[in-house]
């Protein structure tokens, strides 16, 4: 008979005295009130009339829409090629296996200007790859497709990590039980290890996806225009000053906002 | 029928070795063995989850070795169950049929035929999380049998449920097993388990089987001092066998002897040895019997565990020996702790590995 602890035996507060604790909780206070208070600064500029000129910019719309429909091009792609990837980090044992889960996240501890110069060495016309690809009409550089380059490459790690946490967390056994009732590897992922999985493959798609749409260094360097809406506001900055680039940046943050509330929605909760 | 030969198995760093075992079709086999002895890998190999290094594995006369799960007409029910969480209890029988030949309407009909067999035909619309621990077990017997497969396996069925609902169940599916006559091969750290429903028992040991036959002949006759104490044949004791009379002739009249004890016994061969004394065999009193056994020793009583009718008295002779009595016997001799205690056994009731 084997017992097996539950997490539940750990005990949730250590042995703080209620100086230390108070002492604990000023110094997170001080990180918390960092990070709400710029973005609150920011939230109290959104007047009617401030977010209304934002949506009524048409630069701006086009910007916005030419951000999202990159970083949904740049999701999908993490998705065909990296949920393989992500199930085969998962289920497999196989030699390299750590050396190819290194390499994926490596992009994760890359500055992005690096990043950026490192895909336009790749990607350039006089590149091999970049040649190639302009030579059956995909230019890649100061296009659309340069964009989509540089968010893959700074949100696939994103998709492919959280792929792999939600298909590890799903037991092999019920897989194995699946294929014994007559299902054939294909449709024991797709009846059982698929669905269980689904929340966390899209928790990591939707991370991807805002980070594609929050990308600014990588793609500075790889496509300057068309602008990306990161781009726009840097652009409306230095060129016209703190007002001009407000709405624009007010929208971004309503945006990335609403995907972290949807990121949130959908992660399980937290176990108590 | 399921017929194992020379089965080797790798899986990570564990090795299955040369398991041959056979279940004749209809019957009941157990495969028991301590943890980690590759009972579940075993039960794994056959249902087709690990490939197979060397040997080979027959169903029904058909050479599965090389055949995918799917294709192999195996039920497979695990220690844990693993009924799918996403889907309800009805969706979870049904798992198996929704892709086979038959109609919307005799699926129906199976799954509320197999719902009834079982007892859980009120819980068919339920979602799986409130079921409870004989519930769960239920559910996850009557999707495994939905496909009517041929052979039904079992990975430590009984583990996870109370004792009083194991009781009944390895009672209901012994019977669902007299009805259906599947081939059923059985996982089972549990001695008990293989005496009450198994017609065949494998021993495993570290990825080997280290005895296999009718559970009672193993019971009785366990061929080493691994399995008589595995499966609690005894108190086993370890020794050597010294011949007694000149001559070369086996069996012969022997001395086998550990530490302060020493028995006459009935051996096959002399050198170092494994004593096995079950404990109904040995015979207690409070001063010395005339009987024609000459085994007799002094023991002092360490303590008296009464199971019911039946006590188990632990003694020291030098050695510690189990012995069983019925508990009425044990008041008429007044056994208690510390009570010293005539112990006798025949040289004949000595099994010696």
């Amino acid at each position: 008979m084997t017992e097996q602890l539950s997490p539940g035996t750990v005990p949730r507060h250590g042995p703080h005295l209620p100086w230390q604790r108070l002492g604990l909780a000023a110094l997170g206070a001080v990180l918390v009130l960092f990070v709400v208070g710029p973005l609150l600064r920011l939230l109290f500029l959104a007047t009617p009339g401030s977010l209304a000129e934002g949506f009524r910019d048409p630069e701006l719309q086009a910007s916005i829409a030419l951000t999202v429909a990159a970083a949904s091009v740049a999701t999908l792609l993490a998705a065909v090629f990296g949920l393989p990837l992500a199930y085969l980090l998962a289920r497999r044992r196989f030699r390299g296996r750590r050396l190819i889960q290194a390499l994926v996240e490596l992009p994760v501890v890359i500055p992005h200007p690096v990043a950026g110069i490192a895909l336009l060495l790749f990607l350039g016309r006089r590149s091999t790859v970049g040649g190639a690809l302009a030579s059956i009409g995909l230019e890649v550089v100061s296009h659309a497709p340069g964009i989509v380059a540089a968010m893959l490459f700074v949100s696939a790690p994103l998709l492919v990590s959280g792929a792999r946490e939600a298909f590890a967390g799903v037991d092999p056994r019920l897989e194995r039980v699946a294929r014994t009732l007559g299902d054939t590897p294909w449709l024991a992922f797709r009846r059982i290890t698929l669905p269980l999985a689904g929340r966390g493959i899209l928790a990591g798609a939707i991370l991807a996806w805002a980070r594609s749409v929050s990308e600014f260094g990588a793609i500075v360097i790889l496509t300057y225009n068309p602008k990306v809406a990161s781009i726009l506001i840097y652009d409306r900055f230095t060129t016209q000053g703190l007002p001009a680039a407000v709405p624009a940046a007010l929208v971004l943050l309503l945006v990335a906002l609403a995907v972290f509330g949807l990121v949130r929605w959908l992660q399980p909760a937290e176990p108590r | 029928m399921i017929r194992l030969e020379g089965l080797t198995v790798r899986v990570g760093e564990f090795d299955l070795r040369d398991i041959s075992f056979e279940v004749p079709t209809g019957g009941y086999g157990l495969i028991i063995g301590p943890t980690g002895s590759g009972k579940t890998t075993l039960l794994e190999t056959v249902a087709g989850h690990n490939p197979v290094r060397a040997g080979r594995i027959g169903l029904h006369g058909e050479d599965v070795t090389d055949l995918p799960p799917e294709r192999r007409g195996i039920g497979f029910v695990y220690q844990r169950y693993y009924l799918f969480p996403q889907l309800s209890v009805r969706e979870n029988i049904r798992y198996g049929l929704v892709r086979g030949p038959l109609g919307p309407d005799v699926q129906r009909q199976r799954v509320s035929e197999l719902a009834e067999l079982l007892g859980i035909s009120e819980l068919l619309d339920r979602g799986i999380s409130g079921l409870s621990g004989g519930e769960t077990q239920r559910v996850a017997l009557a999707r495994a049998l939905a496909p009517r497969p041929s052979i039904l396996l079992l990975d430590e069925p009984f583990a996870a449920v109370d004792p009083t609902t194991r009781h009944m169940l390895r009672r209901e599916l012994r019977a669902l097993h007299e009805r259906e006559r599947i081939t059923t091969l059985q996982v089972t750290h549990d001695f008990d388990e293989a005496l009450r429903l198994g017609d065949l028992v494998a021993v495993l040991a570290d990825g080997r089987i280290a005895q296999q036959g009718r559970p009672d002949e193993v019971f009785r006759y366990p061929n080493s001092a691994f399995v008589a104490r595995f499966i609690g044949t005894g108190t086993v004791l370890s020794g050597t066998v010294e011949r007694l009379a000149a001559g070369d002739g086996t069996p012969f009249a022997a001395r086998f002897t550990s530490g302060p004890l020493s028995f006459e016994v009935i051996a096959e061969r002399e050198g170092p040895a494994h004593a096995v004394l079950r404990p109904e065999d040995l015979l207690l009193s409070r001063d010395l019997q005339p009987t024609s056994a000459r085994n007799h020793f002094a023991a002092v009583v360490r303590h008296v565990e009464r199971l019911g009718p039946l006590t188990f008295v632990h003694l020291d002779a030098g050695r510690l020996l189990t012995a069983a009595v019925t508990s009425a016997s044990c008041d008429a001799l007044g056994i208690a702790q510390g009570a010293g205690l005539i112990v006798t056994i025949k040289a004949t009731a000595i099994h010696l590995v």
